[in-house]
Order: C-alpha cells, then sequence, then structure tokens
C-alpha cells in the first residue's frame, strides 16, 4: 500500500466520501461511469440466463430447467438485455461523453441526470427482483402480447410492467437532458457539421426516445389495467383487441431497434478514422443517414405483424419502408470500408471490435432484407432464423459497438489502459463464439423450428445445430470472462496514459485522463469536426 | 461422404416446398440470397482487402493516411446501387406473388377447413362437421384453404406446416387463411407463437391422401362421430389431455388421471369446459358430441387400465 497523503487542510463535505461521493453525485462522468458498470453487472446476469437456455437446449428432451423456468427466462433474457444493458450502457456512455465531446462543463439537468441513473438501477430491481414473485417472472416473453399476459397467473408480468415504467421514466429524463444538453451547450465554434458523429447518433438516440417511449408506457398502463380486471383493451373474451397492443408495442419497439444500433454505429464512427490515422469519409453523410434511418424507423413497425392478417396494402407498405432502411444503413457501412483504405490501420482491441462489427453488423443487416419480403417472413417469422436475425444485429452489432467504445475510452475514464493480451482473447473467443452459437440457427429457422420452445423434435440436423449453437454460446461466454479478468488487472497493472493515448480526434482527448469535475480549464475554439488533430497540428507547427 | 455432403448441403436450405406458394417463397428465398451473397462480398472483399493491405505493420500512430474527406461520386454510387438491388428483389417479389397467395380456378374444387389454435391443440372442423385434433387429413392435389382463428377466451398462436407454405397467427377474435394444394404424404408443423407452458408441444401435422379414399372417409368419419363411435375421443385425449397430463395419463405439468377421477363424467366434462385452477379451458366451445366423445374414452381407458394393472 502506498503511504496515505496527508489529509485535506480543509474539512471534507459528507458528499464527497468515498461511497457518498458516487451515491450523492451529479457528475455527468460519475454517473456515467455509474450507468456503464450497473448495465454490465446485468450483462453478466443475461448471459447466464442465456448460457442456461443454451444448455437446455443442447439435446432434445432435455430436462435441464423446468418449462417454466425456460419461459422466464428467455423472458428475463431479452428484457434484461434489451432495457438493462444496452438502452442504459448507451446512456453511460452518452453521459460521460456528450458533454467533453461538446466541451461543456456537465449536462444540461445534473439533478435530472442523477435521477435517471436511480430509476435506472430501481427499474434493474424491481425487474430481475421479479425472480422472487409469486410463481417467479414474467413468462410471456419481452414482447408481452396479451391475451396470454393479460391471462398469466402470479404478480411476475405485473412487475415487469412496473419495471419497465421505472425504465421509462428514467430513459424519457435522459433522453430530454441529451437533447438540451446538445442544443444548448456545444462550445463557441461547435456548429452541427463539427458535431462529432457518436453526438449525432445519441441525438437521434434521444429523439427517438422521447417520440416512442409514450406509447409503450400507455400501451403497458392498459395492460396492467387488463391484468387487474376493470378493463379490457387487449381482451377479445370483453370485446377487446389483442391486435391493438402488437400495433402500440412495435410503435414503439420497433424505433427501440434503432435506439439500440444508432449509438453503436457512432461508437463505430469515432473509431475507425482515429485507428486508420485518417478522417472519416463522408461525414455528413453518415450524419444524414443516422437522421434517415432515425425517421423511417417509425414508418415500419408492421414488418413485425406481417403474419397477423395485414391489409395486403400495408403489408406491401411496411415492405416497402423497411427495404428503404437498407440504404442508409449501406452508405455507413460503405464510408467506414473507404475510411480504411489507404490508412495506418492499427489493430488495438478497440479497432478490432470495430472492424468485426462491420463483418458481423452486415450478416445481420441483410438477413433483414430477406424479413422485410413479407411473402418469406411469413416462413421464417418466429422461428430461430429471427433470433439469429437479432443477435447479429444486436450482439453483433450493438455489443460489438460497445466493446470498441468501451476500450476506446476506457483510459479517458480511469486513466488507465484495458490490456491489449486479454482483449485480444476476448474478442477473438467472443467472435468465435458468436458466430458458432447464432450463424446455424438461421439454418435452424429455415428449417422450421419455432423460437421460444423449451425443446424440441429429435431430428438429426436440428440436434446437430442446436449442438454447435451451444457450444459456441459457452465460447462466447469465456470470452465475456476474459473481459472481466481484464477489468480486473487493468485496475492495477493497466498502462497508465495521458491526456490522448490514441491521437485522437474530438474534444475529450483534450481533458486530463481521467478530467477533473470541471472538464476543462479552457475550451479550444473548434474550427473542424477534429479539434484536437487540429491543436496538435498548430502545436507542431509553433514547436518548428 | 457423398452423402454427408448431400446431408450438410440440404441443411442450409428451407424445409422442401410442398405447396405451389411453399415452392414460390423458396423461389424468393433463392433470389434474396443471390442478391445478399452479392452485398456481402461487395462488402467483405475491401473490408478484407484492406485491413491486410493498409495493416499498420509497425509504422508509428503519427504517421496518417492521406487526408480524404470524400468522393460525392463514389457515395452516390453506393447509394444508387444498393437502390437498384433493392427494387430487383422487389420487382421478383412482385412477380412471385400472385401465385403466393393461391386462389381457387373457376370451377376448380375448394375445401374449407377450419383451423382453431387452443392452448395446447389445433381443433379442425370440416364443412360436413367432422372435427380432427392435431392430426388434419387432406386431399391430394386439390386446394385446401385454411381458416385460422381462436377461440375469444384462448391467447393466440399460429399456425404453421412449413413444406405447405408461411405461418398465419391464430388470433381470438380475428379471422386469417392460408391455402395449399399438395401431394399425397405427411407434412409436420407447429405452433409458432408463444402461447404458454406447452407451447413446444403444440404440434400439427396434416396427412395428404388420394381424394378418393379421401372423401370417403370424410364421410364415415363425419357419420361414426355423429353416432358417437369414433376415435375422436382418443385424438381429443392425445391433443387436449396428454399435453400436460402424460402421455399416458400419468401426470406431467398437471396430475395424473386416473380411474376415480374420470369416473364422474358431469365432473369432467365441467372441468374441460371451464377449465380449474392452472388449466385451462380447453374444452370451452365443444358440443356435446365432442364431449360425450371424451367423456367414454377416458372412462374406457382408465377403467380398463385399472382393471389390468391391478
Amino acid at each position: 500500500m502506498a503511504a496515505r497523503a496527508e489529509p485535506p487542510p480543509y474539512p471534507v463535505p459528507w458528499t464527497q466520501g468515498r461511497v457518498a461521493g458516487w451515491v450523492a453525485t451529479v457528475d455527468h462522468k460519475r454517473i456515467g461511469i455509474l450507468y456503464i458498470i450497473t448495465s454490465l453487472v446485468f450483462f453478466l446476469a443475461g448471459g447466464v440466463m442465456a448460457l442456461l437456455m443454451r444448455t437446455q437446449l443442447a439435446t432434445p428432451d432435455t430436462d435441464f430447467i423446468t418449462r417454466d423456468s425456460y419461459n422466464q427466462l428467455f423472458t428475463m433474457h431479452g428484457t434484461t438485455m434489451i432495457f438493462l444493458v444496452v438502452v442504459p450502457i448507451f446512456a453511460g456512455f452518452a453521459n460521460y461523453l456528450v458533454p467533453l465531446m461538446i466541451g461543456a462543463r456537465d449536462m444540461a439537468f445534473p439533478r435530472l441526470n442523477a435521477l435517471s441513473y436511480w430509476l435506472f438501477l430501481l427499474g434493474g430491481i424491481v425487474l430481475l427482483g421479479s425472480f422472487f414473485a409469486e410463481e417467479g417472472a414474467a413468462r410471456s416473453g419481452w414482447t408481452a402480447y396479451p391475451p396470454f399476459s393479460a391471462y398469466a397467473s402470479g404478480n411476475g408480468q405485473d412487475l415487469w410492467i412496473v419495471g419497465l415504467h421505472i425504465l421509462s421514466i428514467s430513459s424519457l429524463a435522459g433522453a430530454i437532458n441529451f437533447i438540451a444538453t446538445i442544443h444548448n451547450m456545444r462550445t463557441a465554434g461547435m456548429s452541427w457539421m463539427r458535431l462529432p458523429l457518436f453526438v449525432w447518433a445519441i441525438e437521434i438516440y434521444a429523439g427517438l426516445l422521447v417520440i416512442v417511449l409514450p406509447a409503450l408506457t400507455a400501451g403497458l398502463t392498459m395492460l396492467l389495467l387488463d391484468r387487474t380486471g376493470w378493463t379490457n383493451f387487449f381482451i377479445p373474451d370483453e370485446g377487446g383487441s389483442s391486435l391493438l397492443y402488437q400495433h402500440v408495442f412495435w410503435f414503439f419497439g420497433h424505433p427501440e431497434v434503432y435506439v439500440m444500433i444508432l449509438p453503436a454505429m457512432g461508437i463505430i464512427s469515432e473509431v475507425i478514422p482515429v485507428f486508420s490515422r485518417k478522417p472519416i469519409f463522408g461525414y455528413k453523410a453518415i450524419a444524414f443517414s443516422t437522421v434517415a434511418i432515425g425517421f423511417y424507423s417509425l414508418l415500419v413497425w408492421g414488418h413485425h405483424m406481417f403474419t397477423v392478417g395485414l391489409p395486403f396494402g400495408l403489408q406491401i407498405w411496411f415492405m416497402l419502408a423497411s427495404l428503404t432502411i437498407a440504404v442508409p444503413t449501406g452508405v455507413k457501412i460503405f464510408n467506414w470500408i473507404a475510411t480504411t483504405w489507404r490508412g495506418n490501420l492499427i489493430f488495438d482491441t478497440a479497432m478490432l471490435w470495430a472492424v468485426g462489427f462491420i463483418g458481423v453488423f452486415t450478416i445481420g443487416g441483410l438477413s433483414g432484407i430477406f424479413l422485410a419480403i413479407f411473402p418469406f417472413d411469413w416462413q421464417v417469422h418466429d422461428t430461430y432464423f429471427i433470433v439469429a436475425h437479432l443477435h447479429y444485429v444486436l450482439f453483433g452489432g450493438s455489443m460489438f459497438g460497445i466493446f470498441a467504445g468501451l476500450y476506446y475510452w476506457w483510459p479517458k475514464m480511469f486513466g488507465r489502459r484495458l490490456g491489449e493480451r486479454l482483449g485480444k482473447w476476448h474478442f477473438w473467443l467472443t467472435l468465435v463464439g458468436f458466430n458458432l452459437a447464432f450463424f446455424p440457427q438461421h439454418f435452424l429457422g429455415l428449417l422450421g423450428m419455432p423460437r421460444r420452445v423449451y425443446t424440441y423434435r429429435d431430428d438429426d440436423l436440428w440436434t446437430a445445430y442446436n449442438l454447435v449453437s451451444t457450444a459456441g454460446s459457452y465460447v462466447m461466454g469465456f470470452g465475456i470472462l476474459a473481459f472481466v479478468a481484464n477489468v480486473i488487472w487493468s485496475r492495477k497493472h493497466g498502462e497508465r496514459v495521458g491526456h490522448d493515448p490514441w491521437l485522437a480526434d474530438t474534444l475529450e482527448w483534450y481533458a486530463t485522463s481521467p478530467p477533473p469535475p470541471h472538464n476543462f480549464d479552457k475550451v479550444p475554439y473548434v474550427t473542424s469536426a477534429r479539434p484536437l488533430r487540429d491543436l496538435r497540428r498548430r502545436m507542431a507547427e509553433q514547436d518548428s | 461422404m457423398g452423402s454427408a455432403i448431400l446431408l450438410a448441403a440440404s441443411g442450409l436450405t428451407p424445409v422442401t416446398a410442398d405447396s405451389p406458394n411453399a415452392e414460390r417463397i423458396e423461389d424468393l428465398y433463392w433470389v434474396l440470397c443471390a442478391i445478399a451473397g452479392l452485398v456481402l462480398l461487395s462488402v467483405a472483399v475491401p473490408l478484407v482487402l484492406f485491413v491486410f493491405r493498409y495493416r499498420s505493420r509497425g509504422r508509428d500512430r503519427t504517421i496518417e493516411g492521406p487526408q480524404i474527406h470524400g468522393a460525392t461520386r463514389l457515395e452516390l454510387a453506393w447509394t444508387l446501387v444498393p437502390i437498384g438491388l433493392l427494387v430487383i428483389a422487389l420487382a421478383f417479389t412482385f412477380y412471385k406473388l400472385p401465385g403466393i397467395t393461391l386462389e381457387a380456378q373457376a370451377g376448380e374444387r375448394e375445401l374449407e377447413i377450419r383451423v382453431e389454435g387452443r392452448q395446447f391443440y389445433w381443433q379442425y372442423e370440416y364443412p360436413n362437421g367432422a372435427i380432427a385434433i392435431d392430426k388434419l387429413r387432406a386431399p391430394a392435389n386439390t386446394l385446401v384453404k385454411l381458416v385460422i382463428t381462436a377461440p375469444d377466451s384462448d391467447v393466440q398462436h399460429s399456425y404453421w406446416v412449413p413444406g405447405l407454405g408461411g405461418k398465419f397467427d391464430a388470433i381470438p377474435g380475428e379471422t386469417n387463411d392460408t391455402s395449399f394444394k399438395a401431394k399425397v404424404g405427411v407434412y409436420k408443423g407447429q405452433c409458432a407463437e408463444f402461447c404458454g407452458t406447452q407451447h413446444a408441444a403444440m404440434l400439427a401435422e396434416i396427412e395428404v391422401i388420394p381424394v378418393d379414399e379421401f372423401d370417403s372417409w370424410l364421410e364415415q368419419e363425419a357419420e361414426a362421430q355423429e353416432a358417437g363411435d369414433s376415435d375422436l375421443g382418443e385424438e381429443e385425449f392425445l391433443g387436449a389431455c396428454t399435453k400436460c397430463h402424460g402421455p399416458q395419463g400419468e401426470g406431467l405439468v398437471g396430475p395424473g388421471l386416473s380411474s376415480a377421477s374420470v369416473s364422474d363424467a358431469e365432473n369432467v366434462a365441467q372441468i374441460v369446459r371451464n377449465g380449474r385452477g392452472r388449466m385451462p379451458a380447453v374444452g370451452e366451445e365443444w358440443d356435446d358430441r365432442q364431449m360425450d366423445a371424451l367423456t367414454s374414452y377416458l372412462r374406457k381407458r382408465f377403467a380398463e387400465e385399472g382393471q389390468s394393472g391391478g
């Protein structure tokens, strides 16, 4: 142990104590770190649920867990990964980075920001605590379609609804805060066309949340009331319409998918140029494609409902609108690839994740085109093809982006780099395991295996693909363990870094690592989208 | 060796399509695969190439690549070319679409069968009133229209036999339909919308038999059900009871059945109609003919077992 520093010559207020300093903080950086660490803990919990399910499915007719446990697990795995991991971890990144990237001292509403975090933690505890409710956690899927979810006995479903209500308030407050911050607190010279692409992504992320969360809240409130027996919005037996819920849910649910992928794309747009030693190719195209994707995401919810018997004209509309999203998505992918052209590509772990993202996300995007063609969707809807597709976009997309971001900004947050050796184990094990786990699931879906089944019929190919998928999930598990080991290892042994270890482009690297509570003593005037590079060049000119 | 390769290759394709609509969907699949393959190549080839060609190889981080900020023509190209590919995919979809929803030609025979999804079995009703559970018999090379729904008191299901075309949801209060036209054979499927504890056990099967054989079977079956000497009771037991009470009624999710618990027909009918505790009302809209078939089958089956098993 190092010798303790002299006590400061003034009394330290209780709000700056070692624990209280985190509990009472309104500093966007501490709140950001709280968000990220909490989300990662939930990520481990959701991962354990996934491994339990894959163990059950390794061979047909397994009795590893009961039917009802399985149904609770797939419900809570989806809910956890979406509402407790991907959405809030981006709120964490955004909290930490947006004020630094735009040269601000903090978020627009620091206290509201702290409230967002504590509501998130509370919502998470309510959701995961529901495993201990009467008859266990909710077991009607993360989509909670009535009438099944309206009839489900026990209190798990009620806690699920209340948990999501709490998380929605948290997300909504956070989203309003991000929008207010981005619109009002940009430093001198930081025009919209100089805004870091990650901040662009957060602007659209927050905008979408503000538009669609009220729909979820309304739908879930009606469902909760139906469950009490007072109303019958979604109960056909009493004259309600269960189809109405699907429209309300997917009006929220589809934009939610883009809420979970746009910030990952924002991270990739920051990492690729820095590790290619080049500017981003087509800044405006990437920024505007983010806006376009956000807009179109509001018009395509019906492609989740191609099998409910929508009018033919609507099916055609939802097919056209869904296919349209492929275009701005493709624009981003080709721009990232063009950014690497003739670069000096430095494969630190962050860059590995970013390049891995381009590969696996493209596969997820392409299977999405299959699903947009509604007659084909009639075949694979609600099968393992969908499970494969959504994991290619949400793990191969969102989580790969999140890992890229963690390796990239870890030194800024903690003053030390994550280890490269463990980082590479983490990346390669996860990449191989991920593809082993999820690629065969496309074929399972084509062969007719529905999703959300606790067992399946014994058929040579079904059994083989399921076994490979389970083996892959274990390999992924080891990859994630390497990450946990890396986090622990780096606390003592990670290489210490200065302001700007990657020679990056954006303002957060102007502050110390980690930055002081007030972020900047002085913010340089911003004259381009790459203020740090401009600064380095000015300093080099002065030296020579 | 050859058969192993064949087996592996067959795993990469959808279930063999055995109805014109399913065949057209499979055609769509292959066209989409070609387009997706093309796009995947156009992403993967430059990505892999650049990763190897431009990797740092120990060059210092301070060495920058050329400061290229974009190229309008290139960006237009990778906006317009994908639009072109999507238009091709759409054109092919619209070309195949008319055949994907099968319509009866003028004068062609069409058999309409009502399909109800229920926790956790499928109930079929033929035009002449005959009932079948889980396993449907259908005439070969005849257009069979399935009218799919669920009772108001039930939950959502989705009827899907992959070889015979797409799935359609069985939603309380809504009606969907789909058609197929198949050769003689047995086609398997199962419920595709999560519907509860035994969702995974909600299997469906369509046995397609020659038309003459079907017509005479259907007539006899309707008469036998009317007279009360058909196998309907056994079908109902297998479809509606065994999924929760075990394949032999020995107990699984629900309790085991015994001669004592099934001897009182009125009591059984009351439970089957209304459900009890966690048991859904599996026979809520059954008519007396269906209910009598089940109660008499149960009494017979468990009484016999009670005697032989001692």
